[in-house]
């Protein structure tokens, strides 16, 4: 597998376990890690979380990956999925969306 | 009449689909016990509540994509997959000794199919203005119809469970209202372009012999602590290295059931692929080895064709931010809304 290849993956890997720790830990998710698939819905019909929840997940990404989420439609459009999540730290990494 | 014109009004307007959804009724004094039997994921509903799970056999194999839907003293069973008739064999099945009644319902009710973000405004015309506060995944009778709020496609999505009599003249009078708000009616085949979209699972599409949740990324509607059709079967599924489904996208066109290969080895195939009209180009559900099934890979060819994975869901669904509070159709082109497609870096 080419480096830049397994490196990009590697830092997915990292991110995802992160954020699957907090959701088991910190919001209380009753599931395994691999139960928690990484494109299922993350509110409403998927793992339940609700309106408290993102606040506490908003908070989560700051503390954990000093990323500040001020926009509400970033906020809706990238708090669907640990995979959108994990594309929100990236790009927070990249300087493609505002760093504190 | 084009699948393009069809798309965009599930993304910015209202569709009408004739459904091609089935129901059952189940009854009896048992009925709940049967149906916590048969569903991968616990049955916790109350009156009026929908839950989404599946119909699994043996080998964990999909077969209906099912929302169970908690009415009174009954449950009312919403399925793709299966057939009326096949539900009520397969729930037969695993009734032994217990109460119930099942009836199915697709000889005497129809669905129609109402999508798009301004949805609800057509349907409180058409029912009730009290469906604008009709949460996800709940359902009411109203005259002679159900209404049940689901969808798969990330936009408001209503199916409407009519009486077979009545379904031309409650059909005619969604057209008839509907043209108001441009009401567009379009083709399973461009609600499924949609939902592949969207992310949503496609039961009809994406099951293959020797696929179960865990390669499906459908876990979350299973539990882990129960027994229930296929759970052994999943549960030895899950402990073993199995591939996983990813959504990707390219410019250049690939089929479904075309190999994948990065940097010319092969590491998969395509479940359902089609032409994105949101976004541009093609978007496909591929299988893949486990360590490449991430988002955000470049390098992957389906067939010929230069393929790259994203997150799900694909597009930025507009009903995210249309709120039936705050907008209408009629003055749509006032609000400001965010881009269809999502962030080139998402």
């Amino acid at each position: 597998m080419r480096a830049e290849l397994a490196a990009t993956i590697a830092e997915r890997e990292e991110i995802l376990a992160r954020l699957r720790e907090m959701l088991i830990d910190r919001m209380r998710l009753q599931r395994s890690p691999d139960e928690i698939d990484q494109d299922a819905p993350l509110f409403g019909a998927g793992f339940g979380l609700d309106s408290l929840d993102a606040v506490e997940l908003v908070v989560c990404l700051d503390t954990m990956f000093g990323v500040v989420i001020d926009d509400n439609a970033l906020m809706r459009q990238q708090m669907r999925s640990l995979n959108t999540l994990v594309d929100l730290v990236l790009a927070h990494r990249q300087g493609h969306v505002a760093r504190r | 009449m084009s699948l393009a014109d069809d798309v965009a009004a599930v993304r910015t307007g209202v569709a009408l689909t004739d459904g091609d959804v089935t129901c059952v009724r189940v009854g009896g004094g048992d009925a709940h016990q049967l149906l916590d039997r048969v569903s991968p994921r616990p049955l916790f509903a109350r009156q009026g509540q929908m839950v989404d799970t599946l119909l699994l056999d043996d080998a964990a194999k999909p077969l209906a994509d099912l929302y169970i839907c908690c009415d009174e003293d009954d449950f009312l069973l919403v399925a793709e997959g299966m057939t009326g008739d096949a539900i009520v064999e397969y729930l037969r099945g695993h009734a032994a000794g217990l109460d119930v009644a099942i009836t199915d319902l697709t000889p005497t009710h129809g669905f129609l199919g109402l999508h798009g973000p301004y949805a609800w405004e057509l349907l409180a015309e058409v029912t009730t203005p009290d469906i604008v506060g009709l949460s996800y995944l709940s359902f009411f009778h109203s005259g002679g119809l159900t209404c049940f709020r689901g969808g798969k496609t990330g936009e408001f999505g209503y199916d409407l469970m009519i009486e077979r009599a009545q379904l031309a003249a409650a059909r005619a009078q969604l057209v008839s209202i509907g043209a108001r708000l441009e009401l567009r009616e379009i083709s399973l085949a461009a609600l499924e372009l949609c939902q592949l979209e969207a992310g949503f699972f496609n039961v009809r599409r994406e099951v293959r012999d020797g696929i179960t949740p865990a390669e499906l990324q459908l876990l979350w509607r299973t539990s882990s602590d129960r027994a229930y059709p296929g759970s052994a079967a999943l549960a030895e599924r899950r402990a073993t290295p199995h591939p996983r489904i990813a959504l990707i996208v390219g410019d250049e066109e690939f089929a479904t059931d075309a190999s994948i290969t990065l940097d010319e080895e092969p590491v998969g195939g395509v479940l359902h692929a089609g032409k994105s009209y949101t976004r541009g180009g093609y978007i496909g559900v591929a299988l893949l080895d486990r360590v490449v099934s991430h988002a955000g890979l470049v390098g992957f060819r389906a067939g010929a064709a230069a393929v790259r994975t994203v997150s799900s869901p694909a597009v930025n669904n507009r009903s995210l931010f249309v709120d039936p509070q705050r907008h209408t159709w009629a003055t749509r082109d006032q609000a400001t809304f965010p881009p269809l497609v999502r962030p080139h870096w998402s």
